[in-house]
């Protein structure tokens, strides 16, 4: 059977006894009748509802509703100037748990350095900088909603922000549609300077300036300053995107090495909702310990 | 990936290697499953995961309130909870896993009022949930 990202699956776990309503469907399950009843734009008639037990209809966690599978099959939308439209909001896409299985390489494929292969293994879950609510960055995604804002100026697509629900810690990353280059000697930072252009309907983007304190993945997976990827998106039906992924660091890995994320559609009443990870982050007090901050972890060895 | 994903697919992937996320194995403990009753103290709409405060009362009447951890208030919210969903006040039904140094500090799998506890109003579990470590009910 096919591998398939476990970001890109949902199960709807379906309780015993949930009340049946006229109007209750299990969003996300990919049946038949799933893709035949439009989903609604919002749930306004549920709000008012006192009842919490009525309106609960899939309980799988963590997770975000997919589109169904017979609206995925729909065709790619265009915007109004006949540009390839890469909005979304989407699921998936990029590396969560593991960049090398997410990205479909077997184990032991991803070409780390041994430096680096030894810091992974030795870095501890609750060491990651993204549950002390720091970004993310590229290619990591995990299961909830972001998009590509792509913005119109006086001078046409000038910028593309990919705006996360989570995982931007709230920042945004900002990809550069207007022709420009790289500058030559940008300080790190936590998103890098990314510069996109077309190649036919796939958007092409180039990033360096990476600064090093993220995770490619839960694992602890490093990479140094010299990081340079390239992103190749993609839609290949209204549901579907491709990220072909080239992950380029002489410093961390012996030789370049492609990975290939999927992103799925959300379910198309979902938007990205507010997100605000430091108001009450207790990560850590259940197991006796605070959340790392990035300068106690070391990541200069082997450079 | 467009046919329809039965859960043969489902089965295969909760089958599929599962590396410990920082959600679980980190802070809580699967050997300490405890299933309790109490009244609900508080529901902190919070991010980055929203947590059920809960008063249990044992046999000398000790009182201890239990800090259950749920998934971000916006994954709960688009499995259909609103802010009436689980008010302060009603007696509930719960499970969970503790924490490994404050055990009252727990992972929330599951909930139901006490008057319909066949009827789960949240319940951790799902081939996602598996991938992030946490144990499957």
């Amino acid at each position: 059977m096919k591998h398939l990202p476990i970001s890109a699956i949902v199960v709807v776990v379906v309780v015993a006894g949930i009340i049946a309503h006229p109007s209750t469907r299990a969003p996300g399950a990919l049946s038949e009748a799933e893709g035949q009843a439009p989903a609604p734009a919002g749930i306004p008639e549920r709000t008012r509802d006192n009842d919490g037990q009525s309106r609960v209809e899939q309980v799988n966690v963590g997770g975000t509703p997919r589109i169904s599978a017979a609206d995925a099959a729909k065709p790619v939308p265009r915007l109004p100037d006949g540009r390839v439209d890469l909005t979304g909001p989407w699921v998936g896409g990029g590396s969560n748990a593991d960049i090398e299985r997410d990205g479909g390489l077997k184990p032991g494929e991803l070409p780390l350095l041994p430096w680096a292969q030894k810091l992974r293994d030795s870095r501890k879950a609750e060491n990651e900088p993204y549950t002390a609510c720091l970004p993310m960055s590229v290619p990591r995604v995990n299961p909830y909603p972001w998009k590509f804002a792509m913005t119109y100026t006086s001078r046409g697509l000038t910028h593309i922000y990919v705006l996360h629900e989570t995982g931007d810690a709230g920042a945004h990353r900002v990809i550069y549609m207007d022709g420009r280059q790289h500058p030559p000697d940008a300080l790190p930072t936590w998103w890098g300077h990314s510069i996109g252009s077309w190649d036919g309907d796939t958007l092409v983007v180039d990033t360096v300036g990476y600064n090093d304190k993220f995770w490619f993945d839960a694992r602890g997976t490093p990479h140094t300053e010299q990081l340079h990827t390239v992103e190749r998106w993609t839609r290949v039906n209204f549901g579907t995107m491709i990220n072909d992924f080239l992950l380029d660091d002489p410093g961390a890995f012996s030789r370049p090495v492609r990975l290939r994320f999927t992103a799925m559609h959300v379910r198309p009443d979902l938007d990205l909702m507010e997100f605000i990870c430091l108001e009450d982050n207790q990560y850590g007090a259940a197991g006796g310990f605070t959340p790392a901050q990035p300068d106690r972890e070391p990541v200069a060895a082997g450079r | 990936m467009r046919t329809k994903l039965g859960l043969v697919v489902a089965v295969s992937l909760i089958a599929a290697p599962v590396l410990a996320h920082h959600g679980f194995d980190t802070e809580y403990d699967a050997a300490k499953k405890v299933k309790l009753q109490g009244v609900i103290k508080q529901v902190s709409w919070t991010n980055p995961h929203m947590r059920v405060y809960i008063d249990v009362t044992d046999a000398s009447g000790t009182v201890t309130t239990w800090n259950m951890e749920m998934t971000s208030p916006n994954s709960v919210q688009r499995q259909g909870w609103g802010r009436n969903s689980l008010l302060p006040g009603e007696k509930v039904i719960f499970e969970g896993y503790g924490g490994k140094v404050v055990e009252s500090r727990g992972s929330l799998a599951r909930i139901a009022k006490a008057d319909a506890p066949d009827k789960a109003l949240f319940v951790q579990g799902g081939p996602e949930s598996a991938a992030q470590g946490y144990p499957q009910p």
